[in-house]
């Protein structure tokens, strides 16, 4: 009887060491598949893509089949027949899952898909076939009771990997923003990097290219994708071009492969924005060839041939920071001051407007300063007839975001009006019924950022300043 | 033992189900006085949190006495509901309502060739089958009248303006004019409630209510929603025009419009009598606010709030409506843009001073009615007097919030509740001609925050009778609106009778982006 059951034992110890042997062998390949064939932006082969296409087919069968091993091994503690079958769900989870894997490294590397997204989906189910087969492995010690919690620890990793490696799977294909594009406020706080790139700036690549190819392109040729090799979401990106050489030839649209792709015909194969997503209007082609020819500058603000109505050049309005953490404050600030610090809209991203209506008349230099604390959350200073001064100018600067300033009907004399010139948000200033004079305004004409500037009934007021059009 | 919730008889308790009536009535009546007790019990907790909400801040602090006293009720429409939807690119707007349906023909909607027409008929195929009114559904001839006035091309845009415009001329390329508003109702009651509150029946919120119930006031001093009526001239053909208009409906009436009377006191009783002044009057309103607080416990109708609001906002009026109405300190610059007409109470022009100046004190929307359009006959005897009323004064105001710099985020807008139609009503003759009520397409205009400058919009047929391209429905342009101040017209909803109630009804609307800047 005892010889016996040390032979089993031996037995066991035995199949345990070769199975230890396979994991080793199978996770050594499994991290060396990256860099014997890397994922380079390069395009391979027609098979590769046709056969890597079925991985977003098949990828959430061992999805289901890895959530389903805890259930069972739950449920198992009560029905035994469950917790043997989760060994079974386990195996088979491992089988279609490293199927899964070769297909979709397939699809990366046929159609040449790279970027960090790409990378990061890829090393995720690298260590979720590995986290499987250790599973696999220390599982039957579990069962046994021999060790209680190695094999809870590491099916709790796989389930994390998954869950990773499934995000940046989504992200893939539905761009980045996705998940937290309508995440509730609270929530997107938590994650980093949820507000937009910024692109800042009055020049016609900010105004007009960058929102183009962000909005159509940068899915794919983007930070999460970078197919080809291409990324089109910064000015370097879209100049240094992708794995096939530069998209963008300076001066000569006709040999920029970047305008070629997307006025191909829509049924063309190599057309531009691919797979049905939204092709560029014609305005946008139409901007990026005139872009193109006139040298395809990062700073230069107009392009020959090129007339865009006064409206459309409003810049996009940068995005506010996050204030919510605030809010209590605010509140109370409104309280005992009067004054109001209102959102633009449900977005908090708008920014808030300073509403000083109810109280303007008591409302100084000192009150003003008091919501320096909010300064890069408003957008808007509503400081008409107040009672502040030119020294509300030290205060303004800190304004970061601010978009519009009333100061009409105040005491202002517009000396100081320098200061804001690092308000690069600025786009309207009403100095209406002030005391500012031809001089003080002067400051003013510096202010390429301003759009609309009112100087009625002041000694300025025939400065020809009083709806400056955009140059 | 159940008994009416509101009845105050205690000693003679009425126990229905002893009464000598129908079982089915008895049933019936246990029913309801169920379901009435429920509501009233709801209306309390409601009544109350409500309460809790708004004296939050004085139930604390206790209130102060004086002019710039700052009871928390004072936020009439204190915005909850998480708008605009999208950041606005105007907060604020004026709505000059031409009342009676101003002839588009001789406006606006400028058509060359119905000169050689004169005195024919307009041919069936135009005409279709649009139902006529009373008034002319008798007539068995329907000869074109061409219009009496002369146009010119004005502005960058080359826009034609008739002669009766000189000053609306002189602004085209900021205007953006809609020549295919269109509307389903060809009588004034009706199209005037549908285009102010999107419903031909009286009875839903206007336009100005959706507005101060969705975006809330901007300042404590002055209401959200104001409405001017402008005086009538008796030579004119003047509709009625009431209270019904700038209705909050089932809304709470804290969203009705506050109107300010055209002539004598703005607002009725607003000065304090002889021997009263400010502190007594608080302490008389304090003392009316805490009966009105029993009966809003007792009762649960929220409209007690509203009482209450409006109490507290008629308070804060007797300071901030003398100071409104003090013109005294307004520059010669003024007068000389408004005319002389802007200095005599109840005028057109005065309204749009007034307007422009709740503007600057952050009144939401105000809303100036003119009546007198309805011009069935005598259109050459008629017409040049309500131009002259009304068209330097329209320049004026919009002139005045774009020096000012207001223009940028204020939408001003020009309609009325039908056009005219190209046939005369009564008899046509070289020198006057009439013209009935006409559904199908009205010229309107639109400027400042949120719309797009220098476009004319849509277009009509020959006889300006169909719209043939880009129709724009009283609906869509109620749409456009909200979208100009921030709103999805489909998500600015109340749930009433059952139905998501909203401005645009319960049919499909859609916001006309090509007329949005």
């Amino acid at each position: 009887m005892i010889a016996a059951e040390r032979a089993a034992g031996a037995a066991r110890t035995l199949t345990k060491r070769s199975a230890w042997a396979w994991v080793v062998t199978a996770s050594a390949a499994l991290s060396a598949l990256p860099f014997l064939f890397r994922l380079d932006g390069r395009s391979h082969g027609d098979w590769l893509q046709f056969l890597g296409r079925f991985h977003p087919t098949l990828l959430h069968l061992p999805i289901g089949l890895i959530v389903l091993v805890p259930v069972l091994e739950v449920a198992g503690a009560k029905r035994a027949a469950l917790r043997e079958a989760a060994d079974f769900v386990l195996r088979a989870a491992l089988v279609l899952a490293l199927p899964t894997f070769a297909l979709g490294y397939m699809l990366a590397y046929g159609a040449g898909d790279a970027g960090a997204t790409v990378t990061r989906h890829m090393w995720g189910a690298v260590v979720l076939c590995i986290g499987l087969m250790l599973c696999i492995v220390v599982r039957p010690a579990w069962a046994a009771r021999e060790q209680a919690f190695v094999y809870p620890a590491m099916l709790g990793a796989t389930l994390l990997a998954l869950l990773w490696t499934g995000h940046h799977g989504g992200s893939i294909t539905h761009g980045s923003g996705y998940l937290t594009q309508y995440a509730p406020r609270p929530l997107r706080m938590l994650i980093p990097g949820a507000a937009a790139e910024d692109v800042g700036g009055n020049s016609f690549y900010a105004l007009h290219i960058h929102p183009a190819l962000d909005a159509k392109c940068a899915s794919c040729h983007g930070s999460g994708s970078a197919k080809a090799g291409l990324r089109l979401d910064t000015y370097d990106d879209v100049m240094k071009g992708g794995k096939d050489g530069p998209v963008v030839v300076a001066g000569k649209p006709e040999a920029s492969m970047l305008l070629a792709r997307v006025t191909l015909a829509p049924g063309d194969p190599h057309f531009m924005p691919a797979e049905g997503r939204t092709p560029l209007t014609s305005d946008e082609v139409a901007w990026i060839r005139a872009w193109i020819r006139a040298g395809a500058s990062a700073t230069a603000t107009s392009v020959p041939g090129v007339k865009i109505a006064r409206d459309e050049v409003e810049p996009p309005p940068q995005p506010v920071g996050d204030y919510s953490a605030l809010v209590p404050e605010i509140e109370q600030m409104q309280h005992g001051l009067g004054a109001k610090l209102v959102p633009v809209s449900a977005k908090a991203s708008d920014g808030l407007i300073l509403r000083t209506v109810d109280k303007s008349s008591s409302f100084g230099d000192a009150d003003l300063a008091s919501f320096k604390k909010f300064a890069p959350y408003i957008v808007e200073a509503e400081l008409g007839r107040t009672a502040v001064t030119d020294a509300s100018f030290d205060t303004l600067k800190t304004f970061t975001h601010l978009r519009a300033l009333h100061l009409e009907g105040t005491a202002v004399t517009g000396s100081g009006l320098g200061k804001l010139s690092s308000l690069t948000q600025l786009r309207y200033i009403n100095l209406s019924g002030t005391k500012v004079t031809a001089q003080s305004v002067e400051a003013l004409k510096k202010m390429t950022q301003l759009r609309h500037v009112y100087l009625f009934n002041t000694a300025a007021e025939g400065e020809g300043t009083t709806a400056r059009s955009t140059p | 033992m159940k008994q009416h919730p509101l009845c105050t008889d205690c000693e003679r308790e009425v126990d229905v189900n002893s009464l000598p009536i129908p079982a089915g009535l008895k049933r019936e009546w246990s029913a309801v006085e169920t379901r009435r007790q429920f509501l009233g019990r709801s209306g309390k907790v409601l009544g109350w949190a409500a309460l809790a909400s708004l004296f939050g801040e004085t139930a604390l602090r206790g209130r102060a006495v004086g002019a710039d006293v700052k009871s928390p009720v004072s936020s009439p429409g204190r915005n909850n509901l998480g708008l605009p939807h999208f950041a606005p690119k105007a907060k604020r707007a004026i709505y000059l309502f031409m009342s009676g349906g101003p002839p588009q023909i001789d406006l606006l909607d400028y058509k060359p060739n119905l000169a050689s027409q004169y005195d024919k008929d307009i041919p069936d195929s135009v005409r279709g089958n649009q139902q006529l009114t009373g008034m002319t559904s008798g007539q068995s001839r329907f000869p074109i009248a061409p219009s009496h006035w002369g146009f010119k091309q004005y502005g960058q845009t080359g826009t034609w303006v008739s002669d009766l415009l000189p000053y609306t001329a002189k602004m085209v390329d900021d205007l953006t004019i809609v020549k295919s508003t269109n509307t389903d109702a060809i009588n004034h009651e009706p199209a005037i409630m549908f285009i102010n509150t999107g419903n031909m029946n009286p009875g839903k919120p206007c336009l100005g209510s959706w507005l101060a119930y969705g975006l809330g006031s901007m300042n404590d001093n002055l209401p959200t929603f104001v409405v001017l009526q402008t005086k009538t001239n008796p030579k004119e053909n003047n509709q009625p025009v009431s209270s019904r208009l700038w209705s909050s409906g089932f809304l709470s009436s804290e969203y009705a419009g506050v109107g300010l009377r055209s002539g004598g006191d703005p607002v009725l009783y607003l000065a304090d009598p002889d021997g009263i002044d400010r502190e007594v009057r608080r302490k008389m309103l304090d003392a009316v606010e805490e009966i009105n607080r029993q009966t809003q416990a007792d009762v649960g109708d929220p409209e007690t709030n509203a009482r209450i609001a409006q109490y507290e906002m008629a308070f804060r009026m007797q300071a901030s409506v003398p100071e409104l109405t003090d013109l005294s300190k307004e520059p010669q610059s003024t007068w000389d843009l408004y005319g002389p007409d802007a200095k005599q109470a109840g005028t057109f022009a005065y309204n749009c001073l007034l307007a422009r100046r709740m503007a600057e004190r952050g009144v939401r929307f105000t809303q100036i009615y003119k009546r007198g359009w309805d011009v069935h006959g005598d259109v050459v005897g008629v017409l040049p007097t309500l131009c002259a009323e009304t068209d330097r004064a329209s320049y004026a105001l919009v002139t005045d919030l774009k020096r000012r710099g207001l223009l940028d985020d204020t939408l001003v807008v020009w309609a009325g509740e039908f056009g005219r139609t190209v046939y005369s009503q009564g008899g046509l003759s070289k020198e006057n001609y009439g013209r009935d009520h006409h559904p199908r397409c009205f010229t309107t205009w639109m400027v400042g925050g949120g719309v797009r400058p220098g476009l004319t919009y849509g277009e009509t047929d020959d006889y300006s009778y169909n719209v043939v391209k880009d129709p724009v429905h009283v609906r869509n342009f109620n749409a456009t609106i909200l979208a100009c101040l921030g709103i999805d017209h489909n998500r600015l909803t109340y749930d009433y009778q059952g139905l998501d109630q909203r401005l645009t009804g319960p049919q499909p609307a859609t916001v006309i982006q090509g007329l949005l800047a």
